[in-house]
């Protein structure tokens, strides 16, 4: 009977259900599995990293994690068909030494889907590498904040990969929110980008569709360098707002579509340089320090049927004139309230050119500490000063502005009026001043 | 606390204390309503610093007049003479009315802002520590120009004398002072950068600002410049600490020394 128990035991500890909590065994149920699995891990911490090599399903629980032993990815996906869904996954290698860049998860292939993954104390939190035609959505990562930029990886990385499908994620305290490196035709909506260095960062990368999504609190909103033919539409640039920050950067970025965005607060709604033929249509760029920089080796922009207003300074034009149109098909921009424009025929285009003149643009040029004293009201007398000097010179001259339409007063204001006026009815009857 | 209680009646008997913190609360209501278009997260922070900026336009002025009227007062109603010849010396008195002043004011604002949480917990996700970095700064604000303001008061023999000074020192903060920065702006170079930091975080309006803007975690000073981390030699919170003793230092002890005791 004994020799019996004995054998039993040996085939339990043998043969018997996988602990989870040890490597080889997270990889091994994954080995095991057959192509097109679906593996439901539990309420637990299992131990990485992992490889996967065959299409799985791999699917956790609320609490489910997968943490790396901090010496490379903690999940590398070399099959195509992967789902990985529910996971919490965190702690993959920080080392910058080393030839490869580490990330929580590493996608080497095509058709992947990764959905619902939670990622923190990775360098990069997904990592793109020539793969193509993923969907990644509903991802959190979170980066470690106020280190040192080159000690942080991105959001996600998407490097020499086309065709993704990035939506619905949420990145906080990354370097880059998302970069995209040699990556076309991917589409991006309703993500999340705060507390980064650039929330979104396009090198060399052209015919990516980028709609819908919120850039808050980083150094720059979004950067776009060296890549064409982009689409940017109905995205929020809010708030980027630190010194020589900005909404959206255009840096040798041509043929680009910039429609219907909100760039509000920032330190520089759009800063362009060294861009050609991209539209800017129908955004609405207010307060903001400056609203749009225009650097002059930058030519071909079209401006057309934005609402720019209440910025410190609605547009300036540095470095020279360059060949860019305020307006398209006699159609131009509503500067707002500080541009008084006639509009008698009523055709809400006004009856002249909206011409705005500054003397800030050699300041600005020349000492970067001009953008101090932006916000201070010391600024429009130093215009004023300089307009009677004849020291200005001419930023942007609109031949089609659109006339603004009047706002609608809030219900607040009546409130708060009646309320004051009670007051003061009260005061003068109950509180006589003493004299 | 007799001061302080003397201050508090007079102070809710006359018009200057309500109307000031009336326009705070209106001012406070009108960009609540402005930001609550926005989402949780961004609104609170949006709501601070639009507030901030509203409240810097006249938060100045109505201080250097409180502060300089309430010492007037002293003067017109004769109630100086009587307590500096009987029992106080100046400096005694001046610190004295300084400090019944300064509560007087800073408590209903205190006390609005508190309540203020209860709107706007309702519209944002706050975070109470930033709010509370929110407060200091303002406080902070109203403490060094009331205390110019008591400075003002001490110095002016007429109402006409208190009106034309306080002009004069609320335009100079607010538009001269970055003027005069603006217009050397050019010959700015590492070398005498820190001078110009000083120059510039001696503003208080300047000071106070780039310390609630680094900390509410908005304006960042990474990957600075040379210049620009020669510019900021100090933290943004010494700068801020130092304009407050800096000020406050300075223009009570002028207020001490210059006194005029006299009023028309």
């Amino acid at each position: 009977m004994k020799k019996i128990l004995s054998l039993l035991f040996l085939f339990v500890l043998f043969i018997g259900p996988c602990r989870p909590g040890a490597t080889e065994n997270l990889q091994s149920m994954i080995d095991e599995a057959s192509d097109g699995a679906t593996i439901q891990l539990e309420n637990k911490t299992y131990e990485g990293n992992i490889v996967i090599e065959k299409p799985i399903h791999l699917i956790g629980k609320d609490d489910t994690t997968i943490k790396g032993d901090g010496t490379g990815n903690v999940i590398s996906v070399r099959a195509e068909g992967v789902t990985l869904e529910n996971i919490a996954v965190e702690n993959s290698s920080m080392d910058r030494n080393s030839s490869e860049e580490y990330a929580a998860v590493k996608v080497y292939t095509n058709g992947n889907t990764l959905r619902k993954l939670s990622i923190k104390d990775s360098f990069h939190g997904i990592y793109l590498s020539k793969a193509h035609h993923n969907t990644i959505d509903q991802v959190q990562v979170q980066g470690s904040g106020d280190e040192e930029i080159a000690g942080q990886g991105n959001g996600l990385h998407i490097y020499y990969s086309n065709q993704n499908t990035l939506t619905n994620n949420e990145i906080e305290g990354t370097r880059d929110g998302m970069f995209f490196d040699y990556a076309d035709g991917n589409i991006v909506l309703n993500n999340k980008m705060t507390k980064t260095r650039y929330g979104l960062h396009y090198m060399y990368s052209n015919e990516n569709e980028f709609k819908n999504n919120i850039f808050t609190f980083n150094t720059g909103g979004a950067a776009v360098m060296h890549s064409n033919g982009l689409t940017l539409e109905n995205n929020q640039f809010i708030f980027n707002y630190g010194h020589r920050s900005f909404g959206l950067l255009l840096l040798s970025a041509n043929d680009n579509q910039i429609e219907n965005n909100t760039f509000y607060m920032n330190q520089r709604g759009l800063y362009i340089d060294q861009a050609t033929r991209n539209t800017i249509r129908d955004n609405h760029i207010y307060q903001n320090q400056i609203g749009i920089e225009l650097w002059a080796s930058s030519t071909d922009q079209i401006f057309t049927q934005n609402t720019i207003s209440d910025n410190t300074i609605p547009a300036v034009t540095l470095g020279g004139t360059g060949n860019n149109a305020w307006s398209k098909d006699a159609i131009g921009n509503d500067w707002g309230r500080s541009f008084p424009i006639l509009d008698l025929d009523q055709n809400r285009i006004g009856d002249h050119s909206a011409i705005y003149q500054s003397s800030l643009y050699e300041l600005i040029e020349d000492q970067e500490l001009t953008y101090l004293f932006l916000k201070s009201p010391a600024i429009s007398i130093y215009e004023k000063m300089n307009e009677l000097l004849n020291k200005s010179k001419i930023m942007f001259e609109d031949e089609h502005p659109l006339v603004s339409h009047p706002k609608k007063q809030g219900v607040l204001w009546i409130v708060v009026l009646l309320v004051l006026g009670v007051v003061v009815m009260m005061k003068m009857k109950f509180f006589p001043s003493k004299t | 606390m007799n001061y302080i209680w003397k201050e508090w009646k007079e102070s809710i008997r006359s018009k200057g204390l309500w109307l000031s913190l009336g326009i705070i609360i209106i001012v406070s209501l009108l960009m609540l309503s402005r930001s609550s278009d926005f989402s949780l997260d961004q609104g609170f922070y949006l709501l601070l610093i639009n507030l901030f900026e509203g409240l810097i336009y006249f938060v100045p002025i109505l201080c250097l007049f409180l502060g300089a009227f309430s010492i007037f007062q002293e003067k017109e109603q004769k109630t100086l003479v009587m307590l500096v010849t009987r029992q106080e010396s100046t400096l005694s008195f001046l610190g004295k009315k300084s400090l019944a002043i300064q509560l007087v004011l800073l408590a209903p604002t205190f006390v609005w802002f508190f309540i203020y949480l209860i709107p706007l917990k309702m519209n944002f996700v706050v975070d109470l520590r930033h709010y509370f970095l929110f407060l200091v700064a303002l406080l902070g604000f109203i403490l060094v120009f009331t205390q110019i303001g008591v400075f003002i008061g001490s110095i002016s023999t007429s109402r006409m004398q208190i009106a034309g000074i306080a002009v004069v020192v609320w335009f100079y903060f607010f538009f001269l002072h970055d003027f005069i920065l603006l217009s050397v702006l050019p010959t700015i170079t590492h070398d005498n950068v820190q001078l110009f930091s000083v120059a510039y975080f001696l503003n208080p309006i300047q000071a106070v600002r780039m310390f609630l803007e680094s900390g509410l975690g908005l304006y960042s000073f990474g990957n600075m410049s040379r210049l620009l981390e020669s510019f900021m030699w100090l933290s943004p919170s010494v700068f801020f600490g130092m304009n407050l003793v800096f000020w406050i230092g300075v223009t009570f002890a002028f207020a001490v020394l210059l006194h005029r005791k006299e009023g028309s």
